[in-house]
């Protein structure tokens, strides 16, 4: 497609940067986007410069939100006690369609990967621990990925925590409810085995 | 397309799309090998979990013809080293071999005695009273001996000449090894090496269990250096040893 024209050039450089889009799929969105109605690119690109301009971190959690604190920290009917830690704005929103917790939340901003040059100090631990020491947490439930950055994530939490008096919790891990017990690996096996809890 | 089947550690997983990631695989048979594993993120998928870092799994890959990814086939986890995940210190022990490995070794370059080096320090590192600094330089004794580069401790790394035993010499970390009282001089990175650590060097790649307190840091520093010059820059966790002892 009309690569001569620098303009479309560049929206197709910016596309490809996009997570999951190749070139391919790049060029379809452009085609799309310049085609038919225009509208669609013009609303489109206003949506994104609100978010840049409008979102951010929320003081006390991290979450993304428009104002200072997030809906749910500013929600009087959350357990502000109970801290899910979390590593992006994305889990958050799985845990709250999941709809059963009550607590409120702390995202990292990611996992700690010193490979790919995500050490300690890219992610808001030392908030968390200020939030921690400044009282009213119960129990802060580590809730980052079971793969191993996610469990070396929640260890380097709970060792910075561990001069706190807070209960530190970890994510169960095993069989999901309505899974057949041949359907699930031996490792949800070995772990649900490992996570047992008294029935 | 030919089918391979590979024991492998897995040294390095990116996320490729929703449903994919590459991994790097550091395999006994062909050295490291960077595969595509489509549907590696579907929760109920042994093949996930087979790829979660420094895993041992057992694999079989088809490998591809020009220059493109190899494509996972099949995986089953086969071990894991519990101490990676309750143990911090131990936790970088393993990010720092999977930095050395993926980053110092070549694709299809194999080294099967490496690799086993690489298990069985990992399993030693479980032991919570492990002389780790010591464990660690003993892995890298042997991936310096494996890509060729094993210090030179008996002659001189520039010229050959025998340099005398049993007393402390200069060392070059990137010419590799002793200095002769000819060429140190004209060594820009030459340093000493005590007569302690010289002998304590010489020993630790076949019996690596401890390493003296008198010369730990010594030799800490030298192999940080060798490694360093190798690999053209400071492995990134480095940093994050040094903290841990
Ligand atoms: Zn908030
Ligand atoms: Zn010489």
């Amino acid at each position: 497609m009309t690569e001569a024209v620098p303009a479309i050039q560049t929206l197709l450089e910016e596309l490809t940067k996009l997570p999951g889009i190749g070139p391919k799929s790049a060029e379809r969105i452009a085609h799309f986007l310049l085609a038919g109605d225009r509208k669609v690119a013009v609303t489109l690109s206003e949506a994104l410069r609100a978010v840049v301009e409008r979102i951010r971190p929320c003081r006390e959690c991290f979450n993304l939100t428009e104002g200072d604190l997030c809906p749910i920290c500013s929600d009087r009917r959350r357990d502000g006690g109970i801290v899910c830690v979390v590593e992006t704005p994305r889990d958050v929103g799985l845990f709250e369609r999941a709809g059963t917790f009550k607590g409120v939340y702390h995202v990292l901003g990611g996992r700690l990967a010193p490979l790919e040059n995500v050490g300690p100090d890219k992610l808001t631990l030392t908030q968390l621990v200020q939030r921690v020491r400044r009282g009213g947490v119960r129990e802060v439930i580590l809730a980052t990925s079971p793969t191993l950055e996610g469990d070396g994530t929640a260890l380097l939490t709970s060792n910075l925590l561990a001069g706190t008096n807070v209960s530190i919790t970890r994510l169960a891990r095993g069989v999901p409810s309505g899974a057949s017990l041949e359907l699930v690996n031996s490792q949800i096996l070995a772990d649900a085995l490992d996570g047992r809890k008294a029935f | 397309m030919a089918a391979e089947r590979a024991t492998a550690l897995v040294i390095r997983g990116t996320d490729w799309s929703e449903t994919s990631r590459i991994t790097t695989l550091w395999t006994r048979e062909f050295g490291k090998v960077r595969a595509l594993a489509k549907g590696g993120r579907r929760l109920q998928s042994s093949f996930e979990v087979a790829f979660d870092l420094l895993t041992v799994c057992e694999v079989m890959f088809l490998r591809k013809a020009h220059g493109g990814l190899d494509l996972l086939t099949e995986a089953t986890v086969r071990e894991r080293f519990p101490q990676l995940r309750t143990d911090l210190r131990v936790l970088y022990c393993g990010y720092y071999f999977a930095e050395l490995l993926a980053d110092g070794t070549f694709d299809y370059d194999p080294h099967p005695q490496l690799f086993d080096a690489t298990l069985e320090t990992l399993r030693k590192l479980g032991n919570p009273t492990i002389d780790r600094p010591a464990a660690v330089s003993a892995f890298e004794l042997v991936w310096l001996r494996e890509l060729g580069y094993s210090p030179r401790l008996e002659e001189c790394a520039v010229c050959g000449t025998p340099v005398e035993a049993g007393v402390r010499v200069p060392f070059s970390p990137s010419a590799g090894g002793a200095l002769c009282p000819k060429c140190a001089p004209s060594t820009a990175d030459r340093r000493w090496l005590s007569a302690d650590g010289r002998a304590t060097l010489g020993r630790l790649a076949t019996d690596g269990d401890t390493l003296p307190a008198g010369v730990r840091t010594e030799l800490r520093q030298l192999l940080s250096q060798m490694v360093s010059s190798i690999l053209g820059r400071r492995p990134k966790m480095l940093a994050y040893l040094d903290g841990v002892g």
